[in-house]
């Protein structure tokens, strides 16, 4: 804290070749870059962001991490990426504010408890700390619940996470920008990619508004706009919905909550950021589009929502909300997938919901995708040809329609 | 401290004294104080402390554009002292401060600036990383400001109204208030919005002269304010809402807002939603920050806080006073408050020349000293302002005088926040120095002070222009009237110059750009030399504007102190996004009247009486149980032996008729449609395009071209929709009416349903003819239409009669009558879940997911393959998963030991890891064993698999081998009977 403040990453002229070209400045891109050269010796890689690194979902989300998934082909992953938080500190020399605080669920019906049990079943069966909480002990994990029986969806008891928690998501966007810049990736900021190429089935080269870069190798980790691209320059359509999912933060006051809260018949979650706001958002309003425009509905549904289970909250007053884009699969599932149909041709997108607590773990196993060629183990479940052939993953249970209150 | 109570600007009323409460001594203000003037008056200089570095705050601004005097009453944390009217008895507290604001002993918190430059929590505090949790602690007790009980209550009431209008306005000065009036008069319905509790804005409070055009008589700006106000109460169709606070604009000009409450009012607050044809944006101004070493200490204000101090509320804000201004207005306040008996030591203007002659004259004959390219350099005074360096702007210079006020200001900004929301891009203006919006969104207007104008005339015209241009919009030809005024608006004042200074020559250390979140300016430094370039960076990295008061403070200085540093001199100047709510809103007021909103099935009460115990599922309620033992023993034994009711009207039901009907049907039903006949139900299933579950029902048809079906509960709301747009390509001619909730319907179920049913109609429902799965409609009692269907969900004879919703209570009385000497019961929904169970029948989103097709749950029968013209939905899908491998299947299993429990819904089947899960487990009364059906994956899906079930408690394994399904009946005899 006694240095003079150098800058974090720098800037470097677009060279006409790289090794790797990486599409979007955000989380999974930067993570991507980052491990191909701290992994894999690569160190002629450029980062391609058309806004500023970070201006996307990445600076956008509310920053909850956990590991508590459905299924199992998720739970490994997650659980690594958990993991990731304090050793990238260290790493990274750069504090990325992990706060364990652990994650509390809510079940408001038998069902959901039911559907509960088997997320901490599986999660223990992996050896991840879970466990059913009844209503009682909710309360004492958040003195602030409402567990009486008088409001709209009674709480019946929670699924309690303690190894997850919020990390500072800015700090994860300035902490890989910083480690990938020392070995000696290039992050262009203010440039946007117009064209892939493509010849015989090989990637050779990006196309950018400040220039053609030669490249064998092309991450698209473009975030909302991953399937737009990916469909208007390769013809590669992805089975993407983009939907604006907004969140909001209330004035900033001393501790009150201790754990991240949710709530999904409420669509609802909570929870106190390190600077004392209450960050809270979830479900997305239904209709497909590119902006990140908020809607009015949305923050009065989610003072309704507080106003039943936190109820303490009506004393406190929302100062900001926004929005970002989320782009949503099929099977609420992400595409991790690569050289197929085209070789050094890689895509990692349609995250929706789960961008930022996976991205740095994905960064790593699809920088040794990248690398290798070759698909490692824990990606595999997650490839595009999944849905051509009817093989949804399970992460949500319910079917998935994009309609109100999904 | 005495009001002067003589003023014509006075918006208090002396003589009629509040009292309240501070920190434990009883203080008295007057009716129309704010919270922040009476605790003035009391003489409170120190409001709180500081985030940071705890420093002392005082009052600063009118309008709570910082979190300076954000105090608690009553328990509410974060309430802006300025804006929130006093009340009789109200409880008010400081906030971040141990002991009191004047001796805080976190102070010293300010002597460590050194140690926290821009940015300092990421580079420190995670090494040692064992530390890391020790610094976290500290950090959130450091951080936020207000406190809140997790068993707060909060009290008042809350209430919504969604208006309508031609014209919203928003801004109730002079530019709005002419822009309502000018819309009004052509007809048009008006709504104004003023977030004071009065109109007026920046007229109200001034005694300078309004300058008319033809009339000789003399007015001043407030007597014109209060002239505009009472033609607008006077206008008939002019809704004026004050105490109004816009908070947000929207698509198609939805403008959202909430209303302080009266005493008189049926609410505290009150939210709204106005959906407006047209909207006039007329905000004005607020101040922009001066920035100097110690801006931030009690006894700096802005200049609209001295003067509106003195006029609207009559309190001098202090004895001898020193002003730093940048603007015409900054030298009407000295002269006011000069006249007023405040002495002015001196007055420096930033700007070098532009000033108002006849002002800088007054200024003159009362021999104030007046000090052109001066600026306030640094404030003294260890904990309130006792001395103030002014300095050129170049700091060449330097003097030094003693005052306990100083009034500073660089400028005005424009309150463009309702432009931005609506999606306005704003540019930098040059010679105001604002940024303006370059191109307004269709149908919105802006008008007055934030245009840069600043003569009565011309804010009054642009107020006009933008009326008339609203009221076009509504229809009305105005075409000529608004080139004449736009002619008129072009002959008088335009935009006046605006001062750009932003900080006086200081190295920034203690100089604040934002105080929520204590910014210096050498923090903005620290952030650019770390390689954050624009604004919006900067703002997330140090913070500046992300506090309580968001950008109210920093939002203007911060992208012109940004570009005046920048080396990249390409970079254009920009601000920073600004978000809704404009005003920080409660969740309360945001959550408004909110009713718990529920549908309730006609036997509803019928059920509660008995015993039911009604609990939400999705939009209706239902009966869970009717007794206290949760596994429902003598229901489902009542059921299984003798006979039970239970309510089923929550099915989607649905009529489709038409010569496409039939069509339609085979486009979202897997089965052949063609067969469904008039005296036969059909049991059929709706897939999504992958062959996966959605629905399943039953159809009967009911003439030529019309079909009576059932949805699943949860698919009733959507089933309109998914045929709908099925069909959307094809132009069938065919109608749905969703009957869901014009029918009840009573499920009659067990082996003496029948005889129930016998004493209840002359029809003939005998096994022979009324056969299982028959369709048939009679009347009970000769009166009440019903339509019957012989169905088997729960295992036994079954009659589902559906009647219109208006006998669904008197057909359900008549069958608890009949069935009395029988005993019959109610049985509710977790009997029902285990009856089926024992048949085997699957719920959807219980033993199916998302991702399980009709195949994988053993339904793949229903699924008629030789309709190809009928596009089936998930036809194709069907066909390519029939044979595929590696998917799950459901499966019924018992336990190894069947004296063993059942396993939790929920617990996984393992081996060296997960294979599936089990759906739903229950003791079965009838074959006095746990049984359950699971999805798992296909190698586990033979007969006499032995399954290693691990429950969420992590204890012991329990182990289940896979039987057939159903468990009960298996032949379906007792369907028969």
């Amino acid at each position: 804290m006694f240095r003079k403040s150098e800058r974090l990453w720098g800037k470097a002229p677009l060279m006409s070749d790289y090794d790797a070209v990486i599409i979007g400045g955000g989380l999974h891109g930067l993570a991507t870059a980052y491990y191909l050269a701290r992994n894999h010796g690569m160190k002629n890689i450029a980062v391609i962001e058309k806004r500023h690194i970070g201006f996307g979902g990445a600076g956008r989300n509310t920053a909850i991490v956990r590991a508590n998934q459905r299924t199992k082909e998720n739970l490994s992953l997650y659980k690594e990426g958990l993991e990731l938080w304090p050793k990238l500190t260290a790493e990274l020399d750069y504090n990325l504010m992990f706060y364990n605080c652990g994650n509390l669920n809510l079940a408001h019906s038998e069902a959901a408890l039911s559907a509960m049990r088997m997320q901490v079943a599986s999660a223990r069966f992996f050896g991840i700390e879970s466990h059913i909480a009844d209503p009682k002990e909710c309360k004492e994990l958040v003195p602030a619940l409402n567990i009486s029986e008088d409001i709209t969806y009674p709480i019946f008891g929670g699924m309690y996470h303690p190894p997850g928690g919020i990390v500072r998501h800015d700090a994860v966007v300035w902490g890989l920008a910083k480690g990938a810049a020392k070995l000696g990736v290039h992050i262009h900021q203010g440039t946007e990619v117009l064209g892939i190429n493509v010849e015989k089935g090989k990637i050779t080269s990006v196309e950018t508004d400040q220039g053609t870069i030669s490249t064998p190798r092309v991450l698209n980790a473009a975030g909302g706009y991953s399937a737009s691209l990916s469909y208007k320059m390769l013809g590669i359509h992805l089975p993407v919905s983009v939907l604006t999912i907004q969140a909001m933060v209330t004035q900033p006051l001393k501790p009150l909550l201790d754990h991240v809260v949710s709530s999904g018949a409420y669509h609802c979650y909570a929870n106190q950021t390190l600077k004392g706001e209450i960050a809270t958002g979830a479900h997305m309003d239904p209709w497909p589009n590119y902006t990140t425009q908020t809607t009015a509905h949305y923050i009065k549904h989610q003072a309704e929502a507080l106003s039943e289970f936190l109820p303490c909250l009506r004393g406190v007053r929302f100062m900001r909300i926004w929005g970002g884009l989320a782009d949503m699969t099929p099977d609420m599932a992400p595409i991790m997938d690569g050289n197929d149909p085209i070789e050094g041709y890689y895509t990692d997108c349609g995250w929706g919901y789960f961008g930022f607590k996976s991205a740095a773990v994905t960064g790593k196993y699809m920088a040794q995708f990248m690398a290798d060629g070759e698909c490692p183990d824990m990606l595999r479940p997650f490839t595009l040809r999944r849905f051509e052939q009817h093989r949804l993953m399970g992460e949500m249970a319910g079917t998935v329609v994009y309609s109100p209150w999904n | 401290m005495n009001r002067l109570n003589r003023l014509p600007t006075l918006r208090v009323n002396p003589s009629e004294k509040l009292t309240f409460n501070y920190i434990g001594s009883s203080c008295q203000g007057v009716k129309g104080d704010t919270v922040a003037t009476a605790l003035y008056a009391n003489d409170v200089r120190i409001f709180g402390r500081s985030l940071k570095y705890h420093r002392p705050r005082g009052l600063y601004s009118m309008d709570g554009e910082c979190s300076n005097c954000c105090v608690e009453i009553d328990g509410i944390p974060n309430v802006r002292a300025e804006t929130t009217l006093l009340r009789n008895g109200m409880n008010i507290r400081p906030q971040n401060v141990r002991k009191s604001p004047d001796t805080d002993i976190m102070g010293f918190m300010d002597k460590m600036d050194w140690a926290m430059p821009a940015g300092f929590y990421y580079r420190c505090m995670h090494k040692p990383a064992k530390l890391w949790p020790f610094f976290l602690k500290q950090i959130r007790k450091a951080a936020g400001l207000g406190r809140i009980s997790p068993d707060f209550h909060m009290k008042g009431r809350y209430d919504e109204i969604y208006p309508n209008a031609d014209v919203c306005v928003i801004g109730g000065g002079a530019a709005g208030m002419t822009a309502a009036l000018t819309a009004a008069g052509q007809g048009l319905r008006v709504i104004l919005l003023e977030s004071r509790p009065w109109l007026g804005g920046f007229f109200d409070y001034r005694t300078a002269e309004y300058t008319p055009s033809q009339e000789g008589i003399s007015r001043t700006l407030c007597e014109r304010a209060r002239e505009l106000s009472e033609q607008l109460e006077n206008a008939p169709n002019v809704r004026t809402f004050v105490h109004t606070a816009m908070i947000g604009a929207y698509s198609n000009n939805l403008i959202t807002a909430f209303q302080t409450g009266n005493k008189s009012d049926a609410f505290d607050e009150r939210y709204m939603e106005i959906r407006a044809k047209s909207v006039v944006v007329a905000t004005g101004c607020i101040e922009r920050p001066l920035l100097f070493d110690n801006n931030d200490r009690p006894g700096v204000m802005q200049v609209g806080c001295a003067h509106r101090l003195a006029q609207t509320y009559g309190l001098l804000p202090g004895e001898n006073a020193v002003f730093s201004v940048g603007h015409d207005l900054g030298l009407e306040a000295v002269l006011d408050l000069y006249d007023m008996g405040v002495s002015v030591a001196c007055v420096a203007d930033v700007r070098e020349d532009g000033q108002d002659p006849h002002l800088l004259e007054k200024l003159t004959e009362r021999k104030i000293p007046f000090m052109r390219g001066w600026t306030a350099h640094t404030a003294h005074g260890s904990k309130t302002l006792e001395k103030v360096t002014l300095s050129t702007l170049s700091g060449a210079q330097h003097r030094e005088f003693d005052c306990d006020t100083l009034v500073a200001s660089a400028g005005l900004t424009p309150v463009t926040g309702p432009l931005t929301l609506a999606q306005a891009k704003l540019a930098y203006d040059n010679h105001t120095g604002f940024f303006l919006p370059e191109k307004l969104p269709e149908k919105m207007y802006a008008a007055g002070r934030m245009l840069g104008l600043q003569s009565p005339l011309s804010i009054e015209t642009s107020g006009k222009l933008a009326g008339l241009s609203a009221a076009a919009d509504c229809g009305t030809s105005l075409e000529h009237e608004i080139k004449q005024t736009r002619e008129e608006l072009r002959n008088l004042a335009g935009p006046v110059r605006g001062s750009k200074f932003v900080t006086a020559p200081v190295r920034g250390q203690k100089s604040f750009i934002c105080f929520d979140e204590d910014t210096t300016v050498k923090n903005i430094d620290q952030a650019i030399q770390a390689g954050f370039d624009a604004p919006e960076l900067i703002k997330r990295f140090t913070a500046a504007g992300t506090g309580p008061g968001q950008g109210g403070i920093p939002g203007h200085n911060l992208p012109l102190l940004v570009s005046q540093w920048h080396t990249d001199s390409g970079l254009a100047v920009q601000p920073t996004t600004v978000r809704p709510p404009l005003v920080p809103t409660y969740l309360a007021t945001y959550a408004g009247a909110k009713h718990d909103m529920c549908k309730r099935t006609p036997a509803y009460e019928s059920q509660k009486k008995a015993g039911g115990v009604m609990q939400r599922a999705g939009v209706w309620k239902r009966a869970r149980r009717f007794s206290d033992d949760i596994r429902c023993q003598e229901e489902v034994e009542n059921v299984r032996s003798n006979v039970g009711i239970l309510d089923a009207s929550t099915l989607g039901k649905f009529r489709i008729f038409g010569p496409d009907a039939l069509r339609a049907l085979e486009r979202v039903y897997v089965g052949d449609m063609s067969k469904v006949s008039e005296a036969k139900i059909r049991y059929s299933a709706m897939c999504n395009e992958d062959g996966c579950l959605l629905d399943d029902g039953v159809v009967v048809r009911r003439g030529e071209n019309d079909y009576y079906f059932t949805t699943s509960t949860g698919r009733a709301g959507q089933t309109v929709e998914w045929i709908r747009y099925h069909a959307r390509y094809e132009n069938w001619d065919f109608s749905i009416v969703n009957l869901t909730d014009a029918f009840g319907v009573i499920n009659l179920a067990g082996p003496n349903a029948r005889k129930v049913l016998e004493k209840l109609t002359d029809a003939d429902v005998s096994n022979a003819a009324f056969p299982f799965a028959g369709y048939r409609e009679f009347a009970i009692r000769d009166t009440i239409p019903v339509r019957v269907m012989r169905l088997g969900f729960v295992g036994e004879l079954s009659f589902e009669l559906h009647v219109p919703s208006s006998f669904m209570q008197t057909l359900w009385e008549l069958i608890e009558d009949a069935g009395k000497p029988l005993g019959i019961r109610n049985f509710g929904l977790e009997a029902q879940n285990l009856l089926r169970m024992e048949k085997g029948h699957v719920i959807i989103g219980s033993e199916s997911e998302q991702r399980t097709t009709l195949h994988d749950l053993g339904l793949g029968f229903l699924w008629y393959r030789d309709k190809p013209q009928a596009k089936t939905v998930g036809a194709v899908a069907l066909r390519q998963t029939e044979h595929q491998e590696g998917r799950l299947k459901l499966i019924g299993f018992r336990m190894e030991d069947a004296s063993s429990r059942s396993p939790k819904d929920g617990s996984v089947i393992v081996d060296s890891t997960i294979r599936g899960y089990v759906c739903s487990a229950r003791h079965s009364f009838a074959l006095n064993e746990p049984i359950g059906m699971a999805l798992a994956e296909p190698q586990l899906a033979d007969t006499d698999t032995r399954l290693e079930i691990f429950e969420d408690s992590g204890d012991d394994r329990l182990y289940a081998k896979v039987v057939p399904m159903p468990f009960y009946d298996p032949e379906g005899e007792k369907l028969r009977i």
